[in-house]
């Protein structure tokens, strides 16, 4: 059951995360996309393939929460580890609350990047049947 | 005459021939008395002994249509005189007794008396007898249209409730309505002041009575006297009607009654509200009579000075109560007082004995007795509360202010954090991933410099938004320059994109191509257009029905001045409310303090342009604001003002 390489993807607007962080997660053994934007990553053909969601809260269009309530209701069920530029503010618990893996606040490290992932990573995940 | 043989003459010619005979100066005389009868307008008519006509003039000719061949004839074949029953029978006796008598005649629509009068010969024998016929058809009309009168008065009279006699000199009765007999007055009972009326020599008078009714009891009569003056009676009569006001009367009495007692017991409610109004407002009132010094207080004035009540008050015990500072006050509005005589106002402090501190507003009227004695009438009223939560509220406002700049800080503190933290955390993770690169085997060198040059990139991009918080607040002083406010709009946006984005608001931005430099300061300027982005999204908060678009638009207007507008899709704003939104703390947001707007306005004010608000036809509302361009520009460093 478990993929040769997990793929991880990132959705964010900020374009130096999009070049960034895919390197990353490449060098942590991963495979990587990037999306723009919550509506370009649902457009994909990865999403049935993703395993863990590095996603942004604050986007222009559909935001990271926005994107998480509408996988739920499309039930897909993908571990989201939401990222943050905003440190301050009540929103980590919230999201946390609505079944957020983890929630970081940019900059992070890469040793709690890499402990957001597997954490992830150890949650089920699961699609629905009719889904491609 | 007697030549002249006319018809009607010739009756009286046969008729005096047949009495008398013959004779010359007898006819003459006979002629003439012929036509004095003739040119009497009364018909005359004489009958013989045997009734038959001797004789008549022109007028009987007329009126009983005789004609001269009727003379001879027997008054019964005469279809006029036929008709006047027993008039034959009647001239008989008249003839034979020789004594007068009168019939009636009526001749169509005409009347007529007839006198019947023996006609004497010489010797006193009655020989004939004389018909005149007396036309009283106008007389007779006339007594009709009398007596028409008279029912229809009677009826009214009749019908009127309050009873009228006509009187005369020696009080007897004359003539009474229907409602005169129906009283059962005893006029006796007021002889006495009948013969007053009656006698009395006033055109007309009235008489209260109180008389007592048999099995009625006693009742308020009014007596109206009135002399009449009747044409043919000298004598003396009064008219009396008399007004029964026995009704009238007692419900007079009970309104007396109950209007004195309304007006004590209003009294005595007006007291006790006054009363009640003053302990209630915390305001007494009092008199000052200027020239005694004469001072009387409401009870509520003694409680608010706290002095026993009904103690004697004078100036110099109000002095005790006076705050020190205030006392020069008191002494100051005492003395004009005095003088001025016109109302005035004054706002005083009390110090109690406890040291604590009231404040007093007093206002009072002066008046002018008809001496011209001068009296002030007054209202104190206790607006300690007042002060002391006006005071509250100045503090709180103050402290208000101070939350406000620290709120806007904190806003502007996330939005900065915002904006290092996405560069910040390229440079950490492109730090760790080219570590990462330089510690594989075999090192990926090339990747290496790749991340390594993005993060360089990404730290000059942090640098560049510390550059551009430093160009906003930077607390050098104001410096005037020639300002592009397209570019100054530009980096605000750039600054506020991700607030903005925060926010779900869509921002436009209409530029203008051919927009002048303006004059100023730039960091003011950007400091306004930032007030009016963020005031424009915090109005959209609320909006969930309809996109939230923000336009920010320059142009340039006439005069090249240049014209900033910021165009939301908010909750719009009240039209009556435009003034009031730019003065500091008002707002009408729930949680905005408005100060933004106030400050802006004061910066545009400085750099003589002016700062406004307009709804827009759709939902929301425009601020925009409009400064002159370089080119008309009369900005002056002396004139820079900073925003405080």
């Amino acid at each position: 059951m478990m993929p040769s390489r997990w793929l991880v993807s990132v959705v964010d607007d900020d374009e130096s995360v999009r070049e960034s962080l895919p390197d990353l997660l490449r060098q942590f053994g991963f495979a990587a996309e990037a999306f723009s934007s919550a509506e370009a990553f649902l457009a994909s053909d990865v999403v049935s393939e993703t395993s863990c969601l590095l996603l942004d809260v604050a986007m222009p269009g559909m935001s990271g929460p926005d994107l998480q309530q509408e996988l739920t209701r499309r039930r897909w069920k993908i571990p989201i580890v939401f990222i943050t530029a905003y440190g301050e503010g009540s929103v980590g618990p919230r999201l946390l609350a609505r079944g957020a893996v983890r929630c970081l606040v940019k900059p992070f490290s890469e040793a709690a990047l890499l402990e957001a992932v597997r954490a992830a990573l150890g949650r089920p995940c699961s699609r629905p049947v009719t889904a491609t | 005459m007697t030549a002249q043989p006319a018809t009607l003459n010739g009756g009286w010619t046969g008729f005096r021939a047949a009495v008398n005979g013959d004779d010359g100066a007898a006819n003459t005389a006979a002629t003439d008395l012929i036509n004095l009868l003739d040119a009497v307008e009364v018909p005359i008519v004489a009958l013989r002994r045997d009734l038959m006509i001797a004789g008549f003039n022109e007028a009987a000719a007329d009126v009983l249509r005789l004609s001269p061949s009727d003379i001879g004839r027997a008054s019964r074949d005469i279809s006029v005189l036929a008709g006047v029953p027993r008039l034959e029978e009647q001239c008989s006796q008249v003839i034979a007794s020789g004594v007068e008598s009168r019939a009636e005649f009526r001749d169509g629509d005409r009347s007529f008396v007839i006198g019947i009068s023996p006609f004497r010969e010489g010797d006193r024998q009655v020989t004939a007898a004389v018909l005149t016929f007396t036309n009283v058809t106008a007389f007779r009309a006339s007594i009709d249209q009398v007596i028409y009168e008279r029912e229809c008065t009677k009826a009214i009279l009749n019908a009127v409730a309050d009873p009228m006699v006509v009187l005369s000199a020696d009080d007897r009765i004359q003539s009474g309505n229907r409602a005169f007999y129906a009283m059962f007055f005893e006029l006796a009972s007021l002889r006495t002041q009948l013969s007053e009326i009656v006698a009395g020599s006033h055109a007309y008078q009235r008489v209260e009575v109180d008389h007592v009714f048999p099995g009625e009891g006693q009742r308020t009569l009014i007596l109206h006297a009135r002399p009449l003056s009747l044409p043919g009676h000298p004598e003396r009569r009064v008219l009396v009607t008399f007004e029964d006001i026995t009704a009238r009367k007692q419900s007079q009495v009970a309104n007396d009654l109950r209007a004195i007692a309304e007006r004590n017991d209003g009294l005595r409610r007006s007291e006790a509200f006054l009363a009640e109004a003053q302990r209630l407002s915390l305001t007494g009132s009092f008199s000052w009579r200027v020239a005694t010094d004469e001072l009387t207080w409401s009870d509520q004035l003694y409680r608010i000075f706290e002095f026993d009540p009904g103690m004697p008050v004078t100036l110099e015990l109000i002095g005790t109560r006076i705050h020190p500072e205030d006392v020069p006050l008191l002494n100051d509005m005492i003395e004009r007082a005095r003088g001025a005589g016109t109302d005035f106002e004054y706002e005083h402090r009390l110090q109690m004995p406890d040291q604590s501190i009231k404040y007093l507003h007093m206002v009072a009227h002066g008046t002018r007795d008809e001496d011209g004695r001068l009296e002030y009438i007054g209202a104190v009223q206790d607006v300690t509360a007042r002060r002391l939560s006006e005071q509250a509220l100045g503090k709180a406002q103050s402290e208000l202010a101070r939350v406000a700049r620290v709120t806007a800080l904190s806003t502007l503190t996330a939005s900065i954090a915002h904006e290092v933290n996405q560069p910040l955390s390229g440079i950490m993770t492109n730090a760790s991933t080219c570590l990462r690169m330089l510690a594989a085997d075999p090192p990926d060198v090339d990747g290496a410099r790749e991340t390594a040059r993005r993060t360089i990139r990404d730290g000059d991009r942090a640098s560049d938004v510390i550059a551009r918080v430093r160009a906003l607040f930077t607390n050098k002083e104001s410096a005037t320059e020639s300002v592009d406010l397209n570019e100054a709009t530009r980096e605000v946006i750039a600054l506020l994109l991700t607030e903005l984005q925060r926010n779900r608001a869509w921002i436009q931005s209409e530029l203008a191509h051919d927009l002048p430099a303006v004059t100023g300061d730039r960091v003011q300027l950007q400091q306004v257009i930032l007030n009016l982005l963020r005031n424009a999204c915090e109005a959209m908060v609320d909006v969930h029905d309809r996109p939230r678009r923000l336009l920010i638009r320059t142009e340039r207007e006439d005069g090249d001045r240049v014209r900033v507008s910021v165009r939301d899709a908010g909750v719009g704003v009240d039209p009556q409310n435009m003034d009031k939104l730019l003065d500091a703390f008002y707002t009408t947001k729930t949680d905005g303090m408005g100060i933004g707007l106030s400050v802006s306005r004061s910066i545009i004010e400085s750099h003589h342009g002016r700062l406004w608000a307009e709804p827009n036809d759709g939902p929301g509302a425009t601020f925009s604001f409009s400064i002159p361009g370089d080119s008309e520009s009369v900005y002056g460093r002396d004139t820079a003002m900073r925003p405080s």
